[in-house]
């Protein structure tokens, strides 16, 4: 690798580091703030609250249907067990599950896309197809075939999520791949006889991963959304407490107690709106000429 | 309108070859899963009985080469033979056909209500950029997009089951009282109102946000200005002049998110206990019902294709520049 990199010509002097400049303007973005700061308090209360709090969410730690109160900050369900309880621990799956699942979705993605927009030709051809087909198949429904057939545990699902869920981002980063290949630079660096992996990995790929970030953590809601689905179904780990898996036991007894629904699918939802809210703050911080906008 | 046509062999072509994929891969999973095929095929409730699987292996040939139960399959499904559900004791396909309508409608009514709605708010929103509308836009699409379909739908039922009794919140029809002509027309209309809305919210989200975006682009655009030159009424250079063309890219997004679109129908269909495809899913979930399941997926897919194909019509209706390719 060193040996190809001498004999690249000179980089030109580069302004202050955009990396810096970027988390400056991060930094100074209300809506992104909000949404990374919401996101951190999630995260701690799911890792420290159950420890904190001390109440066992299978337990039975009321009377069924105990509306909230002194005993139970968030009422208790069909079977007496607290609600908060369970949405300190259902905080582990969602948030795991939808960080993993993302990871994955982004790692085949960027791997689809990349390799599409740098050869082109067949390879490009073929993998378009590909994601094509993954895309007439309703994302969701894909998932809950694959976890039918294969078996409701934490990993399983994680990777049925990310399988049905990467072509957005392979067709993103199919664009930007084919956008920075045609730059002076990137042809400098072909010129001088870069291997492909090289190129790929080291050359284009920094180029190209703004707009594949702010994608990553639009894919990290999605996630979650989707765990929140497959629990909804009862297709979640049987022997894991989600937020999705609460809202599912619960919904039959709506009327008799609506803190069993509505505080778990508020956790969904706050979860998954400071995701977004994260995403176009990295978008506006990224993409300097919308910065004005924000 | 013959040219318009003419574009479309291709297309026509990749969906077929598409579907053909989906079939091929809906054979590799009964497969792939753990267990043995026949049991797969049968399920767990059904057909537990070995008089079942051995009816299952002969009619899967499931004791001849790999190759040979290929292309049995397929060419079972190429003719319109998705399986039999051994929990429903009915043909999938058959199954399918019947619950589709009810899909099919709620998908349309959330489609139209969010396409409609979600225009109107983005184009308010363009016009007035500063203005309460925009902020409203803003607000939808992003609590549109956070909201799990789920759980906005199980809060609208609690509004509307003890506050505000205003809609039926669960079937399809009144089954109390048998109704008749226009009265049962009224009735599905009626208990339609909160799943559609429910469904809606989402693509509403979405549509608001994607028009207001190209109807920005729109206004600030030459032809424009010189509409609002001649003199044209303000009110005609908005929706005539600038209204069509930025609906281009949101037919665009309608095609795009169908699948979605259909996955949201099987969540809401669960809550609302809607009896569409979606309530089929998930008594197939609940059973292990595999070839109801698999049959869904491709009737998904299908569906989906349909769609676009739709789409890629109204298109070169619509665009001629389009027509040419």
């Amino acid at each position: 690798m060193g040996g190809n990199r001498s004999t690249l010509p000179a980089a030109p002097a580069k302004p202050a580091s955009p990396a810096r400049e970027m988390l400056r303007h991060f930094l100074r973005h209300p809506a992104g703030m909000a949404g990374f700061l919401i996101l951190l308090a999630v995260a701690l209360a799911s890792l420290a609250g159950p420890g904190l709090y001390g109440v066992d969410p299978a337990d039975m730690a009321a009377a069924p249907f105990e509306p909230p109160g002194p005993e139970v900050p968030l009422g208790a369900d069909y079977l007496g067990r607290d609600v908060l309880a369970g949405l300190l621990i259902g905080g582990r799956a969602s948030l795991s599950v939808g960080l993993a699942a993302a990871l994955i979705s982004v790692l085949i993605g960027v791997a689809v896309g990349a390799l599409a927009g740098w050869f082109g030709g067949w390879v490009d051809r073929v993998l378009m197809k590909v994601t094509e087909f993954f895309q007439v198949l309703p994302s969701l429904l894909f998932a809950m075939v694959l976890v039918t057939l294969f078996g409701a545990s934490l990993g399983i699902i994680t990777f049925a999520i990310g399988v049905v869920s990467w072509p957005g981002v392979a067709r993103l980063t199919r664009a930007e791949y084919l956008r920075v290949r045609g730059l002076d630079y990137v042809r400098a660096a072909v010129a001088g006889g870069g291997r492909p992996h090289y190129l790929i990995l080291r050359v284009v790929l920094p180029n190209a991963l703004p707009p594949i970030i702010v994608a990553a953590a639009l894919a990290i809601g999605v996630a979650i959304l989707f765990e929140g689905g497959l629990s909804f179904l009862g297709l979640g780990d049987p022997n894991v407490i989600s937020w999705g898996m609460m809202l599912g036991q619960n919904r039959t007894y709506l009327l008799d107690a609506w803190w069993a629904v509505t505080f778990p699918g508020a956790a969904i939802f706050f979860t998954v709106l400071a995701v977004s809210l994260l995403g176009e703050g990295l978008n506006d911080a990224i993409n300097p000429r919308l910065r004005k906008r924000g | 309108m013959s040219g318009a046509l003419l574009g479309m062999g291709g297309r026509v072509v990749n969906a077929v070859l598409l579907l053909l994929a989906v079939v091929i891969m809906n054979f590799c999973l009964i497969h792939l899963a753990p267990g043995d095929p026949a049991q797969v095929i049968a399920g767990e409730m059904g057909g537990a009985s070995p008089e079942v699987l051995a009816t299952i292996r002969a009619q899967y040939g499931l004791d001849q080469p790999f190759g040979t139960q290929l292309a049995h399959y397929v060419s079972r499904a190429a003719t319109g033979d998705l399986g039999y559900s051994f929990y429903f004791n009915q043909p999938v396909s058959s199954l399918i056909l019947e619950r589709l309508p009810a899909t099919v409608l709620l998908m349309a009514a959330a489609l139209t209500f969010a396409a409609i709605v979600g225009t109107l708010l983005g184009v308010l929103a363009a016009y007035r950029p500063r203005g309460l509308g925009s902020l409203l836009v803003t607000i939808v699409s992003l609590a549109g997009h956070a909201a799990p379909v789920f759980w906005s739908g199980l809060l609208l039922l609690l509004l509307f089951a003890s506050v505000l009794p205003l809609f039926p919140i669960a079937g399809m029809t009144d089954v109390t009282r048998p109704l008749s002509g226009i009265d049962y027309v009224l009735d599905v209309a009626h208990h339609l109102v909160l799943p559609a809305f429910t469904l809606g919210l989402v693509y509403l989200a979405q549509y608001s946000r994607q028009s207001r975006t190209s109807m920005i682009d729109v206004l600030g655009a030459d032809y424009i200005r010189t509409a609002r030159a001649k003199g044209l009424p303000e009110r005609r250079v908005v929706l005539k002049h600038a209204l069509r063309n930025a609906l281009i890219p949101v037919v665009t997004l309608i095609g795009l998110q169908f699948a979605q679109l259909l996955a949201g129908a099987v969540l809401v269909e669960t809550v609302f206990g809607w009896p569409g495809m979606g309530r089929l899913v998930l008594e197939s979930i609940l059973r292990r019902d595999h070839p109801t399941l698999l049959g869904v997926l491709v009737v998904s897919a299908l569906l989906v294709m349909v769609a676009n194909l739709l789409t890629d019509l109204a298109y070169r209706l619509v665009d001629p520049r389009i027509r040419g390719h």
